[in-house]
């Protein structure tokens, strides 16, 4: 009986280190989808939830103010499926109204990807865009054409959108999702 | 032992592994930002001592302290202790681009921000309090000439200001760099 209650007490601890560990990789409450890009618009304030504050203490993140700005993070494309480093992503046209915004690329944990290009990201201030102010920025391991921005060596990656000086900021839950970029898988290797 | 009490008995263990699981999970999620070593704070530490302004390493393949940090802006930190008094935080602005300020507690929330629309007289300054350093500050002003100080009051005693500054082209961060090294924080003169 008292070795069963060990065996079930050891068990237990492990499941809920282990369980710990995975969830705060990716803490579930307090961000909402707005199409492919997650936004946890409240994860920087004295307001976050226990798992927000638990996920920010561990991974060392200095997280923007809702004054400054907000950041999406987008590990899926636009038809839900996961950023494969192995397809050529299209991401455009717009962004929603922010007075600068860049588009980079991090590896899973938030850390730029070292590349041949050392392009690590796009600035809405020297983007190059089409005729009606819609831009392009392809994502793909092989030189592109246009915005290129490489995937470099890595894995798994993300696309970390930031939207600087937001009228937004105050109601993140309320972005449309027509306004936000969407990611156009084009094709496979 | 029968086969009904035996299945009993197996219920009964995994339901005391799952109760022991959820309430390891709940201690840990509570606990991480308490006993955290290497949060935020602890990594700005590494950087400088407190009341000096530190540049915050620019975002690149090589740079694993500061995740989710855009290569875009430079970033500048101040450590704060106000148990010494009260500290003032001055930045000059005067750059194209976004500047901003954001104030945060000892374990990284955001108390307070403000951008360079802010900014009076080409800088954006803030005086950071404790609840009961505000009141003795109150207690001594001038009704007449009151002061233009914004004071902003911090949960914590100890906690970190950040400054960012915008580049709009790969070849304006360096001046970026230099606005954010520019920030000033030091404790206030104790009140007479």
């Amino acid at each position: 009986m008292l070795a069963k209650a060990l065996a079930a007490g050891a068990i237990g601890l492990a499941l809920g280190v282990a369980a710990s560990g995975s969830i705060l990789a990716d803490p579930p409450f307090g961000a909402v989808t707005i199409g492919p890009w997650r936004v946890a618009a409240k994860a920087g304030s004295l307001e976050a939830d226990p798992y927000t504050r638990a996920a920010l203490a561990r991974s060392g993140e200095i997280p923007l103010a809702l004054g400054e700005g907000l950041k999406m993070v987008a590990r899926v494309d636009s038809a839900g499926r996961p950023l494969d480093r192995r397809c050529l992503y299209r991401v455009g046209a717009h962004t929603p109204a922010s007075r600068y915004w860049t588009l980079s690329l991090t590896d899973a944990e938030g850390y730029p990807v070292d590349n041949a290009a050392s392009r690590y990201g796009f600035r809405s201030s020297e983007i190059l865009r089409d005729g009606d102010g819609g831009f392009s920025v392809y994502v793909s391991a092989l030189a592109h054409s246009g915005n290129w921005l490489p995937i470099g060596h890595v894995q798994t990656f993300a696309l970390a959108l930031r939207l600087y000086d937001t009228p937004l900021a105050a109601s993140a839950g309320g972005i449309e999702k027509s306004s936000v970029p969407t990611i156009e898988r084009e094709g496979c290797a | 032992m029968s086969w009904s009490a035996r299945l009993g008995g197996a219920a009964l263990f995994v339901a005391a592994v799952a109760a022991t699981a959820a309430l390891v999970h709940f201690a840990v999620v509570l606990l991480v930002p308490v006993v955290a070593a290497h949060d935020a704070y602890a990594r700005l530490a590494e950087l400088g001592p407190p009341g000096t302004t530190a540049a915050l390493p620019r975002a690149g393949p090589g740079e694993k302290r500061f995740p989710w940090n855009d290569p875009a802006l430079a970033a500048s930190v101040c450590r704060f202790d106000l148990s010494a008094g009260p500290a003032r935080v001055t930045a000059p602005v005067g750059r194209a681009g976004f500047a901003s300020l954001s104030f945060h507690t000892r374990h990284g929330a955001v108390f307070y921000a403000l951008t360079d629309r802010a900014a009076t007289h080409g800088r954006m300054e803030a005086v950071i309090v404790t609840p009961a350093q505000l009141r003795t500050l109150v207690a001594h002003d001038d009704e007449d000439n009151p002061s233009q100080d914004l004071r902003i009051v911090s949960p914590t005693v100890e906690g970190f200001v950040i400054m960012r500054a915008f580049s709009e082209l790969p070849s304006l961060y360096a001046a970026a760099a230099d606005e954010v090294q520019a920030m000033a924080c030091a404790t206030e003169p104790p009140t007479p």
